[in-house]
């Protein structure tokens, strides 16, 4: 290893490797200042989550502004150690946006669903490959059946319920959520493992 | 597999919090488990390393603009638009020390959780976006406040009613809620429970059931 190689992973392990968590620390100490930046610095991304499962927009900028008033709220229950700064949010993100989606009324999330499947987004799936563990899951969900790995994708990018994995695939409800067990217990026998 | 399906089973909880993080669970279940997270330590390790396991696909999340929401965040949360920093700037350097200390004063009383006031919120929305209520809920005074945010009130010769739908599933009748804005007394609201509103015949639903869903969405805390 090169100098600059060490360098660079010396200022890695510092303070600014993560700059989103060091927001989140200053927001949990009420630092306004430190809000409008992570807002600055994170809304694009968590719009595009809300947007991505809610199908659209007006609804994604409600969900957007209960999320970030959770951030706040929150903010003092995130720790830096266990979660980078991005992960954090965006799982705060997908659990309210996967909450709204999940307490539609029946009959409206039925054509949402279709709607999703007509438009089906392609995604560069190939930014995975630049990172390690992006690589690794990746390379994990290749070693399950296309249709498989598919049904994982729609279900954590897309917000898709069980019903409607089993209408976009065509297997009966059971089977897909057989499908989707065995595939999270492949995932993970391949990503500890 | 035989362990996965068995809910007493270890795997039967990372299991769950598997299909919890991959999203799929039907709404009573997720709020059973997000139930489950606030005191179960145990649970939680299994919830967050899934979220670890996963993250690697969050990169496919492509970004979106999104419009500035910060002053309508940010009175929602310190109960004031703070409109452009600089003119407050410039008011609070008009009008000298005892007012910035003044402001120090309330910053530090809206940091602090309040003691009144809502501390359970829900936003109610329809697919299409046509009506949209918010909801306060104050769980000392048990006073829940509906506002209508969008969309019209009900046709002649119906009303919009609210309902409360706990984990039984069974929609709980509450007040009509056809006003722009109305409060009622309602005991026992907690988050985990969605707050539906229907249209209905003038009066009320006629046999105690909804007639015609409109909007929902799932009580939370602050």
């Amino acid at each position: 290893m090169g100098l600059d190689a060490e360098r660079a992973n010396a200022t890695m392990s510092g303070m600014t490797d993560d700059p989103v968590a060091d927001m989140l620390i200053r927001v949990a100490a009420q630092d306004r200042a430190a809000f409008r930046a992570l807002y600055s610095a994170a809304s694009a991304k968590l719009m595009g989550v809300c947007l991505r499962i809610l199908g659209n927009r007006a609804e994604a900028e409600e969900a957007l502004q209960e999320v970030f008033t959770r951030v706040w709220v929150n903010a003092a229950r995130f720790d830096a150690g266990k979660a980078r700064g991005m992960t954090w949010l965006i799982s705060i993100a997908r659990n309210h946006a996967i909450d709204r989606l999940r307490s539609r009324p029946a009959t409206m999330a039925d054509e949402d669903a279709l709607q999703s499947v007509a438009d089906p987004q392609p995604r560069a799936e190939t930014v995975l490959a630049a990172r390690g563990e992006a690589r690794r899951i990746a390379a994990c969900l290749d070693t399950l059946d296309p249709d498989r790995s598919a049904a994982v994708k729609g279900a954590y990018l897309d917000g898709l319920s069980y019903q409607e994995l089993a209408e976009r695939f065509a297997v009966p409800l059971n089977t897909m959520r057989t499908w989707l067990r065995r595939s999270l217990l492949s995932l993970k026998e391949c990503m500890d493992g | 597999m035989s362990d996965a399906d068995d809910p007493q089973a270890p795997e039967g909880d990372d299991m769950l919090a598997a299909e919890y993080v991959l999203g799929t669970l039907p709404l009573p279940e997720r709020l059973a488990v997000q139930r489950r997270l606030r005191n179960d330590d145990a649970f939680a390790a299994r919830v967050a390393a899934w979220e670890d396991r996963l993250a690697a696909l969050n990169d496919s999340y492509a970004e979106a603009p999104a419009p500035d929401l910060l002053p309508a965040i940010e009175a929602r949360l310190f109960g004031v638009a703070p409109r452009r920093p600089s003119r407050l700037r410039l008011w609070l350097g008009a009008l000298g020390g005892a007012v910035v200390a003044l402001a120090l004063v309330a910053i530090v009383l809206v940091s602090v959780p309040l003691p009144q006031g809502p501390t359970y919120v829900a936003t109610l929305t329809a697919t299409d976006q046509a009506v949209v209520f918010k909801a306060g809920y104050d769980p000392a005074t048990e006073t829940l406040t509906l506002t209508r945010t969008a969309g019209p009130g009900p046709a002649a010769g119906h009303d919009y009613q609210l309902w409360s739908i706990g984990a039984d599933g069974v929609p709980k009748p509450l007040g009509l809620v056809s006003a722009p804005q109305d409060s009622q007394h309602v005991p026992g609201l907690a988050p985990g429970i969605v707050l539906a509103v229907s249209v209905e015949p003038a009066g009320g639903s006629p046999n105690g059931k909804p007639t015609q869903a409109l909007a929902a969405g799932p009580i939370t805390a602050l």
